[in-house]
């Protein structure tokens, strides 16, 4: 547990070195909600509301979804894992004292926590006072979705980590972070929540782990649910966390059979 | 001339033949490629079904938006995106070094040496979504039409390449630049949606210091007779322009960068 919690802060201190990488990646953030919030703004022009979702909730779906919930980087895992499979330093992290999964886990939640920290916390507070941000629908509302915003977290990790040990096969770990980029684009509800996808769409999104990472959380953060169903829907959540970590861990254990290291 | 524009034809063909000895692999990364953007496309014309069009641009039309978006930018970054991105490494590597003693002119050697084929998932993408919008559209065609697609098609590919080689010969003076290509890809991702839907400043913005607006939604809109805030009448002539435009904005730049370059590398 030490050296996971040890790994965390070394990736959160890497981050942090970075000082001027991490003003323009702020700028970035702050460049990429202004596209979104002028995306709603112009199609909610001529509407009051669609499907019940009024403007202001859907700026407020824009600034969290777009900020600590965005799933983007997360394919950085794929890329990753690609690159230390390809440049053999796999060998190497194979003798490490932590498993290589829970290591790329650990490295990951450093730099998400720097990234909720030092970026999207200012972004959403800069861009929250200029557009205006919706606080949650209630208390127990709230509390819920700091459940979600972990269950969004680990199901993002896991995806990211489950997809990127595919390499270990294919070899091709580029290709596999674009699948990943475009299935997370459109269902996980990051730009278009699923409650203006069409009915045969939504109800397959609906079910897959991809809509608990910006979908569900935000759902849950404006009040579209009642507190039993928004728990209901935390414990499914936390089910797909438990089914992506045991195909993390049984691909981990087929993935090692694969590794044939020479020389030394 | 004749001599290099051969050798820069010869380099180009030793990395097509490179990459093509994994054929399997390079259509993977086509199909990938293609389906990582059609998922973004996706979530744009799932806001338009639901609410008919955004800032009055309907789904056709953000189709040929999107599409020309798409393959301007595959035309200008097949040359240059994985090349000049390298700038950071190649430049403290100490690479850059060797390049600047070979007799070719390093930024040449680079682009051409490097092109990649890998784009092929965006041409058929952004050119698929072009053809198919088209018919959609009441376009008069005649003889300025077919040069206003062509050329602006052309300049976007140039503007491209411009700014990524701006952006990768700022590691000359700074050393890291990696890291501003992200800055850069913000704003992409700004310039696939009609301007006219942003705040004065961004749209300002868009035709001028950062002009990723020329790349789709000026010539776009000229094709569909929309006015242009900031451009007006000349809206047509400044689509084309703004590549070669910024082509030498990118020459003057790279020498400068040049100029300043003291060695990066041990």
């Amino acid at each position: 547990m030490s050296a996971f919690l040890a790994l965390i802060r070394a990736s959160f201190q890497r981050e942090v070195e970075h000082r001027a990488k991490m003003l323009v990646r702020i700028l970035g953030s702050l460049v990429e909600i202004v596209a979104r919030v002028s995306i709603w703004q112009a199609v909610f022009s001529g509407h009051g509301s669609m499907n019940g979702i009024t403007l202001s909730q859907m700026v407020t779906y824009a600034l969290i979804g777009g900020t600590i919930l965005s799933s983007w980087d997360a394919t950085m895992i794929v890329r990753d894992v690609g690159t230390t499979i390809r440049t053999g330093a796999i060998g190497a992290t194979l003798l490490r004292p932590v498993g290589y999964p829970l290591m790329l886990l650990a490295e990951q939640l450093g730099a998400r926590f720097f990234d909720w920290l030092l970026i999207s916390l200012p972004v959403i507070a800069i861009m929250g006072f200029c557009y205006g941000l919706q606080l949650p629908a209630s208390f127990g509302h709230g509390i819920l979705f700091v459940g979600f915003l972990f269950v969004s977290l680990a199901v993002l990790m896991l995806t990211g980590i489950l997809l990127g040990l595919f390499s270990f096969w294919v070899f091709d770990a580029h290709s596999l972070e674009w699948f990943m980029r475009g299935a997370l684009a459109t269902l996980s509800g990051g730009l278009v929540p699923i409650w203006f996808f069409p009915a045969g769409l939504a109800t397959v999104a609906h079910v897959l782990p991809f809509s608990w990472i910006t979908y569900h959380p935000m759902a849950v953060y404006l009040g579209a649910r009642d507190l039993a169903s928004s728990a209901l829907y935390l414990v499914a959540g936390g089910g797909w966390v438990m089914a992506l970590g045991l195909a993390v861990a049984f691909v981990w254990s087929r993935a090692c059979g694969q590794v044939v290291v020479q020389g030394g | 001339m004749r001599d290099t524009l051969s050798l820069l034809l010869y380099l180009m063909r030793l990395r097509v033949r490179t990459r093509l000895e994994f054929r399997a692999s390079l259509v993977i990364a086509w199909a990938a490629q293609a389906f990582g953007y059609a998922g973004v496309f996706a979530s744009i014309w799932l806001i338009i079904t639901r609410f008919e069009n955004i800032g009055g641009w309907t789904w056709p039309q953000m189709a040929l938006l999107l599409g020309f978006h798409t393959l301007g930018y595959a035309l200008g970054a097949c040359f240059t995106l994985v090349q000049l991105r390298r700038m950071e490494e190649i430049v403290l590597g100490g690479e850059f070094d060797t390049l600047l003693v070979r007799p070719l002119n390093p930024w040449a050697y680079l682009v051409f040496s490097g092109f990649n084929i890998e784009y092929g998932g965006h041409v058929l993408l952004g050119a698929g979504l072009i053809v198919w919008a088209l018919p959609q559209i009441p376009i008069e065609w005649d003889v300025e039409t077919s040069i206003l697609i062509f050329g602006a098609l052309l300049s976007a590919a140039l503007i491209t390449a411009s700014m990524l080689t701006m952006i990768g010969a700022c590691a000359m003076i700074l050393g890291r630049a990696r890291y501003l290509f992200g800055i850069y890809f913000d704003f992409w991702e700004l310039s696939r949606y009609p301007a006219s839907i942003f705040a004065p400043a961004f749209q300002i913005a868009l035709v001028s210091v950062m002009p990723l607006g020329y790349m789709a939604y000026v010539p776009v809109s000229v094709l569909l007779q929309r006015p242009v805030a900031y451009l007006g009448s000349a809206a047509e002539v400044a689509a084309l322009a703004a590549g070669p435009i910024s082509v030498l904005a990118a020459v003057v730049f790279w020498r400068f960068c040049l100029r300043r370059y003291q060695g990066g590398g041990g």
